[in-house]
This record gives C-alpha cells, sequence and structure tokens, in this order.
C-alpha cells in the first residue's frame, strides 16, 4: 500500500496561500476593456486597489451557453446578471474553462443533500484556511458581545430568476416566514432566538437600506457566523408571497394549488415544499446551479444560474462547469461499478472507504483519481458515565478506569487490520489542520500498554476476578462480574463491526467482560433516548471546525452519543424523568461553564481559547475514548477535472464542497458535455 | 356464472376492509415513526436535526394522534377523493409516485413472465414425453440451479460479466443519456439493450418452476385412459399431447396468474435492487424502511387488492379454460 499522504494544517494553509494570494489581488474588478467578447478582457496584473470608476464598468466574460442566450436576446448581458462587486472565487490550482458537465450519483431525495451543498448558498464561507469570508455578501460587523450583527449585501445581486435581491428580501422573510407563527410555532430554528424558557426571544431584524441589514438579539449569539453558511435569510418575496394566504394576491388559487400538489394546509406546502429549491424547482435562489427537472426521477439535473454572483479573478462568471447529474442508485454494488467504469466524474459522498483497494485498483482503467481527504470521522467508545445501572455508572465515572481501557487499546493495529491504515490512532479530536486543532487531546493516552491497563484497573478497586478471569465489582465474595454492552449501528460483515469486536477482545484481555452488539437504528435510538444504553461503539465528526458546530459533541450534547447525557438532561430539566444530577466535582459542569463563557464572547481568539481549555479537561479526562480518526473520506474525481485537491471533509463544512464547487472545471470541457 | 361473480365481489368488501385495516396496523407496529426514522438518517450521514423541530414536525404531520385518527383520515381520503395521501420521504402525493413507475414495472414483469411461459411449456412438454431421456435430465438439471440460485446473486454475476468482458453499460434500464430523453425508437432500442438482463434472469428463475410443473402434470395425464383412448382412434401423437393432456396439465399456469398480477408490482424487488432497476419494488421498500406510512401503506393495500382481484380473475380463467370445473 502507498504511503499515506497527510495534510497538516500548514501545510494546507501553503497550498491555499497561493490561492489566496490569487483571490486578494482579484479583489478588485478588472480594469475594463472595450467589448466585453474581446479575448483579452482580464488584465494579467490588476492595476491598484481602487475601483475603477464607475462608468466605465468593469469587463466580465461569460460561458459560451450563456453568450448564445443573450445574442438571441433571452438574457440580459452579463454586466447587468453580475452584482457591482461580485464575489471572486478563491480556486484551488488556477482559472478554468468553461462548459461541460459532472457526473454524480446519489440514493434518491432522501439524498439530496450532496446536490443541497453544492448548491445552497448564503451570506458567507470558509476559506481554504477555514476562516469565515463573506462570499455572498459583501461585508459583516459585529458587536464586542455578540448581539448586534450587520450584514452588507453585494449591490446588484440577483435571484436566479434575474429580481434583484435587497435587504427588502431579509425583512419579507424575517416578517411573513421566520416570525409567522403558524409556519414555526414556538420558535423552533435555534438561529433565531436566545435564551430558553421564559427567556426565549426572537432576533429582531431591520435594515436601514436596501443593501444593509442587522440582526439584533437580546442576548449574546457570538457563533451566529457559522451558522450563514449554506442556510439563508431571506427568501425571494416577488416569488413566495403567493404561497402565504396573508400576502398572495389571489388565496383561492394558492388554496386550489395546495390541494392539486396533495398537501393539507398552505403551511405544510410552504414549509415541507416550497421553501426548498430541491422540492420546488421554481424557487429562485442564489446556488451556482438551479435543478432543471424532479428529484424523484431516476436523473437529477442541475444547470448553470445565469445570475450567479461570483467570477474568477479575470473576470469570468462562475460556475466552470455548465451542469451536473446524479443518477439515481439504489444498490452500492451499482455504484462501485459506475465509479470503477469511470462513469462518475467527482464525488465522495456514499464512497466507501471499505472499497479503497477496489477504487485503487481500477484507476487506470476508470480514468480516475482517488483523492483521500481528511475527514471529521473518528470512531469513538462511548461509556455512558450517566448510566441507570449505579455499579455501572461509578465504574465509568471512573477516570482511571477510562484511561486504563484507552491504554488497552491496540489502535494501530485496528487500524490496519479494519481500516486499511488509512485511519490514525487518535483520540476524538479536532483536526490536524482544524483551527481548534488540540495536541494534547489528540495523543492522550493513545498508547498500547495493556500491562499499565492492568495495573491501573487493579489500583482503582477492581482487582479481584471471577472464575473466568474477568473483573468484578468489588472484592466482595458476592460482587458482581463487570459486564456491559456496546451497541452499535454497524452490521455484520462490516470493518466497523469488526473494528467493535477487535475491541471487545481487547478490554476482555484486561478482563473486562463487554460485547458489541449490533442494534437497528430505531432500537439504538429508544436505548439511548430512554438512558439504557451501557455503552456504545459509533462514529463522531464534527472536528473540522468544531467551535462552529457549537462543540455538540464536545458538550455531550449530541445524545446518541451518551457519554453524559442523563446529566446534560439534568441541566435543561431536573423533572425529565432520565434526568439524573451529577457529583458536584464533575467534569461537565467545567465543560459547560467554559461554554457558557464562549456564549457571551463575540472575539473569535477569546471564543477558541476558552474552547481550548474545554479540550483540555477532555485530554485529562477522555469522556469519550477514540480509536482511530481522521478517517478519510476518499473522493473519486476523473482525470482531467481540476481544482479539486485534499480537503477537509465534515457536514459543516459542506463535505467535498468546502473548496467552492463553483470553480470546479475541465480540461477539455469539450469531452464532457453529457 | 354471473351471479357467482357478483357473490365474490360483495366478499371481496369487507376482505379489503380488513386488510387495510391490518396493513396499517403492521406499518406501526416498529417502534419510531417516519421522523425517528428520518432524523436518524441524517444523523448518520453526519447531519444536525433539532429535537424540537421534530416535534413540530410530528405534529404537522399528525404523527402524533392515535393510531385509527391516522386510519381514518387515510381511508377518508381513499374513499372520497382517491387521495392516497403524501408520501413524507419523498414529498409528492402517493398516486403520483405510484403511477411513475408502473409502465417499467410492468414491462419487466410483463415481458419475463411471457418469456418465461414460453420456454418453460414447450421444454416442460419435452420432457415430459421424453422422460428419462438425455435431454430431459439436461432440462431438469438446469432447471433445478434455475430454483436453486437466488435472482439476486445471478444478477451480480450477470452485471459483473457484461461490463468486465462485453463492455456494457449496466445498472438501470436506459443508458444515462436515454434516462431523461423522450420516448423515441433509439430510446426503445437502449431499452430493449438493457431489459435482456433482468428478462433473462427473471425468466431463468421463473421458467425452472414452470417448467417442473407442467412436467409433472404431464406425466400424471400422459397415463390416463383418455390419452389411450385417444391415440387408439389414431390421432397424430402431436394432436393427443397438445390438444388433451397440455391442456389439463396447464391448470396451475392459471390458477396461479392471479398472483402474478400482485407481482407486476412488487416481482422481483431484490432484483431491480441489484440491478438499479427502478422500479415499483425498491420503491416499496424504502417506503417500508423509512416508515413512510402513506406510500407503504397504499402500496401493501394496491397489492392486497391486486392478489384479491387477481384470485377471482383466475378462478374465472380456470372455469373457462377447464369445463370440467363448475362454478356455483
Amino acid at each position: 500500500m502507498e504511503s499515506k499522504r497527510k495534510f497538516t494544517r500548514r501545510e494546507f494553509l501553503k497550498i491555499s496561500a497561493f490561492t489566496a494570494a490569487g483571490a486578494l489581488a482579484a479583489c478588485t474588478p478588472p480594469a475594463p476593456t472595450a467589448s466585453p467578447e474581446a479575448p483579452t478582457a482580464a488584465p494579467a496584473v490588476p492595476a491598484s486597489a481602487t475601483p475603477p470608476p464607475a462608468a466605465a464598468g468593469p469587463a466580465y466574460q461569460e460561458p459560451p451557453m450563456l453568450a448564445d442566450l443573450v445574442e438571441q436576446g433571452k438574457l440580459p448581458p452579463v454586466l447587468e446578471r453580475l452584482p457591482e462587486n461580485p464575489w471572486v472565487a478563491p480556486v484551488f490550482e488556477s482559472n478554468g474553462k468553461s462548459g461541460g458537465i459532472v457526473r454524480r450519483a446519489f440514493t434518491g431525495p432522501g439524498d439530496k443533500w450532496g446536490m443541497s451543498k453544492i448548491c445552497d448558498r448564503a451570506l458567507v464561507w470558509f476559506d481554504n484556511d477555514l476562516v469565515m469570508q463573506p462570499r455572498m455578501c459583501e461585508s459583516w460587523e459585529v458587536n464586542d458581545d455578540g448581539t448586534e450583527w450587520t450584514f452588507h449585501l453585494r449591490k446588484g445581486t440577483k435571484w436566479s430568476d434575474g429580481v434583484e435581491h435587497t435587504s427588502k428580501d431579509v425583512l419579507w422573510w424575517y416578517e411573513h416566514e421566520a416570525t409567522n407563527e403558524t409556519l414555526f410555532p414556538g420558535l423552533t430554528e435555534g438561529r433565531w432566538f436566545t435564551g430558553t424558557g421564559e427567556t426565549k426571544k426572537m432576533m429582531e431584524v431591520t435594515a436601514p437600506d436596501d443593501y444593509t441589514f442587522t440582526f439584533k438579539y437580546a442576548e449574546p449569539k457570538p457563533l451566529l457566523i457559522y451558522t450563514m453558511g449554506r442556510q439563508g435569510v431571506a427568501a425571494p418575496a416577488h416569488y413566495m408571497k403567493q404561497w402565504i394566504p396573508d400576502t398572495a394576491d389571489d388565496p383561492d388559487k394558492l388554496a386550489a394549488a395546495v390541494t392539486a400538489a396533495g398537501f393539507e394546509s398552505w403551511d405544510k406546502y410552504y414549509i415541507d415544499n416550497r421553501r426548498f429549491w430541491f422540492w420546488n424547482p421554481d424557487l429562485p435562489h442564489f446556488g451556482g446551479w438551479i435543478a432543471k427537472n424532479d428529484l424523484n426521477e431516476e436523473k437529477w439535473v442541475i444547470e448553470r444560474n445565469p445570475y450567479f454572483f461570483g467570477v474568477d479573478s479575470d473576470g469570468m462568471q462562475l460556475p466552470y462547469l455548465d451542469g451536473m447529474h446524479s443518477r439515481l442508485f439504489s444498490d452500492g454494488q451499482v455504484f462501485n461499478l459506475w465509479l470503477t467504469n469511470g462513469e462518475i466524474d467527482f464525488q465522495a459522498r456514499r464512497v466507501q472507504v471499505g472499497d479503497y483497494t477496489l477504487l485503487k485498483e481500477n484507476e487506470a482503467s476508470g480514468d480516475y483519481k482517488v483523492v483521500v481527504c481528511p475527514a471529521a470521522r473518528h470512531m469513538v467508545v462511548v461509556l455512558n458515565q450517566a448510566s441507570k445501572n449505579e455499579q455501572l455508572r461509578s465504574f465509568f465515572m471512573n477516570r482511571d478506569v477510562r484511561i486504563a481501557l484507552s491504554l488497552a487499546l491496540n489502535r494501530k493495529g485496528i487500524n490496519e487490520l479494519n481500516y486499511l491504515g488509512l485511519g490514525t490512532p487518535r483520540q476524538y479530536s479536532p483536526l490536524t489542520m482544524s483551527p481548534q486543532y488540540h495536541e494534547k487531546l489528540s495523543n492522550a493516552y493513545i498508547e498500547y500498554n495493556p500491562r499499565k491497563a492492568n495495573e491501573m484497573l487493579d489500583a482503582a478497586g477492581y482487582a479481584a476476578k471471577d472464575a473466568d478471569g474477568f473483573r468484578k465489582y468489588s472484592d466482595a465474595e458476592d460482587a458482581e462480574t463487570i459486564f456491559f454492552v456496546m451497541e452499535g449501528q454497524f452490521g455484520a460483515g462490516t470493518p466497523d463491526e469488526d473494528a467493535g469486536q477487535q475491541i471487545v477482545k481487547m478490554f476482555k484481555a484486561v478482563g473486562v467482560k463487554c460485547e458489541y452488539k449490533f442494534v437497528e437504528t430505531t432500537l439504538y435510538n429508544q436505548h439511548y433516548t430512554s438512558n439504557d444504553m451501557d455503552a456504545a461503539f459509533w462514529f463522531a465528526d464534527r472536528t473540522v471546525v468544531p467551535l462552529g458546530a457549537e462543540g455538540l459533541i464536545f458538550r455531550g450534547i449530541a445524545s446518541d452519543r451518551p457519554f453524559v447525557d442523563a446529566y446534560n438532561k439534568f441541566f435543561d430539566d431536573p423533572e425529565n424523568p432520565i434526568a439524573i444530577e451529577p457529583p458536584q466535582d464533575h467534569y461537565i459542569r467545567k465543560i459547560r461553564d467554559l461554554w457558557e463563557q464562549v456564549l457571551v464572547t463575540g472575539n473569535p481568539d477569546k471564543q477558541n481559547e476558552l474552547f481550548a481549555q474545554m479540550l483540555d479537561i477532555w485530554a485529562e479526562e477522555l469522556p469519550m475514548i477514540g480509536v482511530v480518526g481522521e478517517l478519510p473520506a476518499l473522493t473519486v474525481v476523473k482525470n482531467g477535472l481540476k481544482n479539486f485537491g485534499p480537503s477537509p471533509n465534515d457536514d459543516t463544512t459542506g463535505d467535498e464542497y468546502v473548496l467552492n464547487p463553483e470553480t470546479l472545471f475541465w480540461e477539455n470541457p469539450a469531452e464532457h458535455m453529457g | 356464472m354471473l351471479g357467482y361473480v357478483l357473490r365474490r365481489i360483495a366478499i371481496m368488501i369487507p376482505t379489503l376492509i380488513v386488510i387495510s385495516i391490518i396493513t396499517f396496523i403492521i406499518i406501526q407496529l416498529p417502534p419510531g415513526d417516519f421522523l425517528s426514522s428520518y432524523a436518524a438518517s441524517l444523523r448518520a450521514q453526519g447531519e444536525v436535526i433539532d429535537e424540537a423541530e421534530i416535534r413540530v414536525m410530528r405534529e404537522r404531520y399528525g404523527l402524533n394522534q392515535p393510531i385509527y385518527v391516522q386510519y381514518g383520515k387515510w381511508i377518508k381520503g381513499i374513499v372520497t377523493r382517491g387521495d392516497w395521501g403524501q408520501s413524507m420521504s419523498l414529498q409528492r402525493p402517493v398516486k403520483d409516485l405510484i403511477w411513475q413507475r408502473m409502465t417499467l414495472s410492468m414491462v419487466l414483469s410483463v415481458v419475463s413472465l411471457l418469456v418465461g411461459w414460453f420456454i418453460a411449456i414447450p421444454l416442460g412438454v419435452y420432457s415430459a414425453t421424453h422422460q428419462y431421456s438425455p435431454l430431459d435430465y439436461i432440462v431438469t438439471f438446469i432447471s433445478f440451479m434455475g430454483i436453486g440460485t437466488p435472482s439476486f446473486l445471478l444478477g451480480l454475476v450477470v452485471m459483473f460479466v457484461a461490463m468486465n468482458y462485453m463492455g456494457l453499460n449496466v445498472g438501470g434500464l436506459f443508458s444515462d443519456q436515454f434516462i431523461l430523453a423522450p420516448w423515441s425508437w433509439a430510446k426503445v432500442v437502449d431499452l430493449l439493450k438493457h431489459l435482456w438482463i433482468p428478462v433473462s434472469i427473471l425468466a431463468f428463475n421463473g421458467t425452472a418452476g414452470g417448467l417442473r410443473t407442467t412436467r409433472a402434470n404431464l406425466l400424471d395425464e400422459l397415463n390416463k385412459p383418455y390419452v389411450e383412448t385417444a391415440y387408439a382412434k389414431g390421432l397424430t401423437e402431436r394432436r393427443v399431447i397438445w390438444k388433451y393432456p397440455v391442456r389439463v396439465a396447464l391448470n396451475p399456469f392459471f390458477s396461479t396468474v392471479g398472483w402474478e398480477l400482485a407481482n407486476l408490482i412488487s416481482g422481483a424487488t431484490l432484483l431491480s435492487i441489484v440491478l438499479n432497476l427502478q422500479t415499483e419494488g425498491p420503491m416499496l421498500l424504502n417506503a417500508l424502511t423509512a416508515q413512510d406510512m402513506y406510500l407503504a401503506g397504499s402500496f401493501l393495500f394496491l397489492l392486497s387488492v391486486m392478489t384479491v382481484v387477481g384470485t377471482l380473475l383466475s378462478d374465472i380463467l380456470l372455469a373457462w379454460v377447464d369445463p370440467r370445473i363448475r362454478m356455483t
């Protein structure tokens, strides 16, 4: 097996430095030339930092597909379609050529998220250094305590139907959608309010002019920016108003449309269907591509949005690709056949790590490359330290026990045997390239030392063993043997299930009796919801920018990893039947305190610092036992497709699309016209 | 005869009501509901979903109502408006979704059924009339293989061979560029290029059963006195066999034709999944695993209706084919 290429944050930075420089240089629109059609439209070096005189107007180019439409009079010229100051996209390799399509695959409407991540565009996005930068907005400001967020829109940004987008769309969205009690009873979307229970309060939105709007919260909302990447804060008022009875010109027509679509009431139609572009291809949005057909069909097609708000540093309107197709598959084997046969151009979603060898073997014949991207996924052993079972609870609550169990794991062996050596033995912690990377936690107690593990368990008071050599809860004659079940949703035959069995063996080798048990999803959910889970072998992600992901897993809020779930439930509602009060000195109290502080700090450096303190506690306490991490996401990229490189892969950073898919291009577009 | 048919139809109504109730209960039996499996699938993919959001959604879908209220709403829609409800996972009216895949499902099922019969009957007759001949052994051997090999396994093997050694594009019923294209001659040709894989696999499996049945039944008939009489009267061998015992031996085909009606929809689900055929089967399976209750319920209900109607049809057919059967 070839040696694994690992990207540290530093290296990732180095790669992106080049691109960032390009992007910076391009911050001013290219200087004007006489004709927009002129092939030399873009200057090699942007002249100065001051924008060119507005009267002359910058020169932009457009893809051939659109130039034809402009010529036929079906589309306004590119200058009128772009904002005055368009977004200049950073590129991973170089500026590219327009045209061609990319073929992908999906498992049906439930798997719409791939395309959704490609097309959902909102105010900001991560740069290649994983720091938030303006994307759709021109800039933003936040006050010191994080209660007031002001965004400036790019003047002249258009919805995909050509209508200009202004802060009026934000106001309309706020008044008619976000605060509509019929649509959102009892404020459910966490981004728009602060406080809980009595103190729960909706933000206020104001718009001093057409291109500025402000969100004002009753309490600090310092992490808001991280939720502004994909989810919009505006609705196309001119289009959406027809779907609300109060604003519709013709409410009867609306009622008829609701019935015809098979919905019981307008609010269901609005909330489940009309406001999503993937269910409603007519909905204007901002993405690089717009849906051309219904996603319930066998092939889902998206095609370039002629009004997309971004350009490359040469002034070429993005995206480069004319469109993308997603073909429906129901079985992974068919998907693998397509992949190995070179019928998929760009995809990480649904590609299985276990198929690495198969995919590598066929690289030449399928004319593609497998790019190994570091992904957020870690495999973790979750010990329920708030278990209903008191004996087990005090066993797991013992810090030495958790450390001993961590030392009992031969991570290198598991990585080689079950994960083809593609993972990294580490604790659950932010990725190496993450702005929140924490070296101490990553490497805490990851060495394989069963002798020490045995010593620590003996010293912790679990030295007595039963007839089979397994440790008992105490040295009393009638003490029970320690035993727990690790539940997992990995079925027989998967590498993960196999890893679970390996871990069981390793725990048993230090005298701790346990079993791995495959449980079906619904049952798994039931078990953790009712706190009937001893332990779990599961995955944990959100490690690329965990701060942006609100540290959900680090705080134990993601209940499907229930290491302290019943404790957290106690803080939320002591009356909750599964709530258990944690001891006064329990680490979860300190973690919660620190998080409270993060939540009132508008300063990103201070946020990172406080988050690092949380991770210090993790490194001491090992709330979860990480096995292997940075498990890669394999991205299959057809040869000739450019501007993609190894980039971190996580839901919160848009999976394989963190590097703006609008900049993907074909070296020979003519060969990929579909 | 007419009275018999009317009576049978009258009995069908309570049968269907009972079936619809049982269907609905069965769908609700597994723990959780559509939203819990929806949330779980999101989490498994690394997406987030808020508990509060789920609560609101549950209310909106009426999933927190008692089961009889949900059932009442569903049945009322079907009876009064022909509205089968809305699929929660696919966001489309159930009716449209089922129709969308109907044509391809039917083409696949009918073609494989006919191809299967076309092979099974002549071979079965040959096997029976030439019992223990070398060809009979060969046919018997192959037919046992057909019964013994699961279609999905065969599907995988054929797909692998077709792709690796014949350079064909596999998975699905159309090549990539024809999927969304309007119907044309080229598209039909493309369909035929893909259809042979599932049809031959299904026919291989289906033929085996039919062949064994024909052979066994015909063997029973061949020794009966009426056959001897027919020979004694000087009829040709071909005429004797095809006119009398074969017709009797074919009765099982007609009595099972009713089940094929339901198979038109849900037949070959496994094979469809493996070969990526976008027929009704995989959609039914997805609906069941996602606990998309209106879609799954309507499917199961439709299948039951088809089976009930099919049984009636096959009874009528049988009476028509075999004058010895009397309806009273």
